[in-house]
């Protein structure tokens, strides 16, 4: 299984990150949920909260609000409505 | 024959002017610069929601009821609303006027339907205010600045003038930035929302129904594309300004030249005829 998976995180406006990450936070609208590599294919609606991320060098997060996340073969889109550097 | 004041006076004239020209040349290319990394920076989220509502639409390409949703429901175009971007201001060479024509080709191509404009930009809506041509909304002052909520304002009035079925079809006619000398006038449709490519249908596990994430991905489909449609008009503007502004200097820089050269002969011509005047006068005195 791969150690990793892309995770993507962009607004309409522009490219927030793109980087290989072992692990994620998302806030959905049903509730924060962890995305590991392997992660089964899943489509959810976001709520507002922080997303964190911890990539193989580098980890961060960011507030974001509103918008959808697709988990799909290791790439993680995260389409916000907002985001801002937390 | 001017006299060497006058010609001294216009070449002082012409060089404010290529300063004037080349000032708004330098200040374009600066924002041309800053216009091209928007459209640039945009990119990644357009991709990434066509991908994602591609494979929205192959889960629930089994639905019916979704055939019947306000922004996908198609009707004979009887009634089309035009949405129509040109720049604020004028000194961009043909780049307004190019659009113009472009609109009034696209109303006489539709002559037999009923047209209406949404204005973007001052100058399509005064030209076609003076000619009293029916304009459902206008807005103004975006090439100056806007970001993405404007967009969706604009689609937002779009969406309702077509869901409450006032319109049968809705299109945006724009410059887009190809190169810094050539801009391609286009013409997409945005409403009703074109049926997305067909993608094998991933088994997702669905947080919400599928066919709710569709109802909420469709309007920024519209939102999208008239964001799309102001970053590229707004890169074009500025290059078409750019490359006016470049050619002006350019002209003004000739005709400089042009002067100089006619003063120096002037200022010669008298010389000669002063000497002249002067050995045939001692002449006349031997």
């Amino acid at each position: 299984m791969a150690e990793t998976f892309l995770l993507e995180v962009a607004t309409p406006e522009r490219l927030w990150v793109r980087v290989r990450a072992r692990e994620a936070q998302i806030p959905c609208r049903n509730g924060y949920i962890g995305v590991l590599p392997g992660h089964a294919a899943l489509l959810s609606e976001l709520g507002a909260g922080r997303l964190t991320y911890a990539g193989e060098d580098s980890s961060g997060s960011l507030d974001i609000s509103g918008g959808w996340v697709e988990i799909l073969d290791d790439h993680v889109r995260v389409l916000a409505d907002e985001a801002r550097e937390s | 024959m001017p006299s060497l004041i006058d010609l001294r006076r216009r070449i002082r004239s012409v060089r404010n002017t290529q300063q004037v020209t080349k000032a708004m040349k330098m200040v374009s290319a600066a924002k041309l610069r800053r216009a091209q990394d928007r459209v640039l920076a945009a990119r990644p989220y357009a991709a990434m929601y066509r991908e994602l509502r591609a494979r929205v639409a192959a889960a629930v390409a089994a639905d019916e009821r979704l055939a019947s949703h306000p922004l996908l429901v198609r009707r004979p175009e009887e009634r089309i609303l035009l949405v129509f971007l040109t720049a604020d201001r004028g000194l961009a060479g043909a780049f307004n006027t190019n659009l113009i024509r472009a609109a009034q080709a696209f109303i006489a191509a539709h002559a037999d339907k009923r047209v209406e404009l949404v204005t973007i930009g001052r100058k399509g809506r005064d030209f076609f205010r003076k000619r009293q041509f029916p304009i459902a909304a206008e807005y103004t002052g975006f090439s100056q600045k806007f970001d993405y909520e404007d967009a969706v304002s604009v689609a937002r009035f779009l969406i309702e003038h077509y869901a409450g079925a006032q319109t049968d079809a809705v299109y945006l006619l724009y410059n887009e930035f190809k190169s810094l000398i050539s801009a391609r006038l286009t013409t997409v449709r945005v409403l009703p929302v074109e049926p997305a490519a067909t993608v094998r249908p991933v088994d997702y596990i669905f947080e919400q129904p599928p066919a709710r994430i569709l109802e909420g991905l469709l309007p920024r489909y519209v939102e999208i594309a008239v964001y799309q449609a102001l970053l590229e008009s707004v890169a074009a503007e500025h290059a078409a300004r750019m490359t006016a502004m470049d050619q002006a200097t350019n002209n003004a820089g000739e005709m400089i030249a042009r002067l100089t050269l006619f003063m120096n002969r002037v200022r010669q011509a008298s010389i000669t005829k002063e000497l002249i005047e002067v050995v045939s006068g001692a002449e006349a005195l031997e």
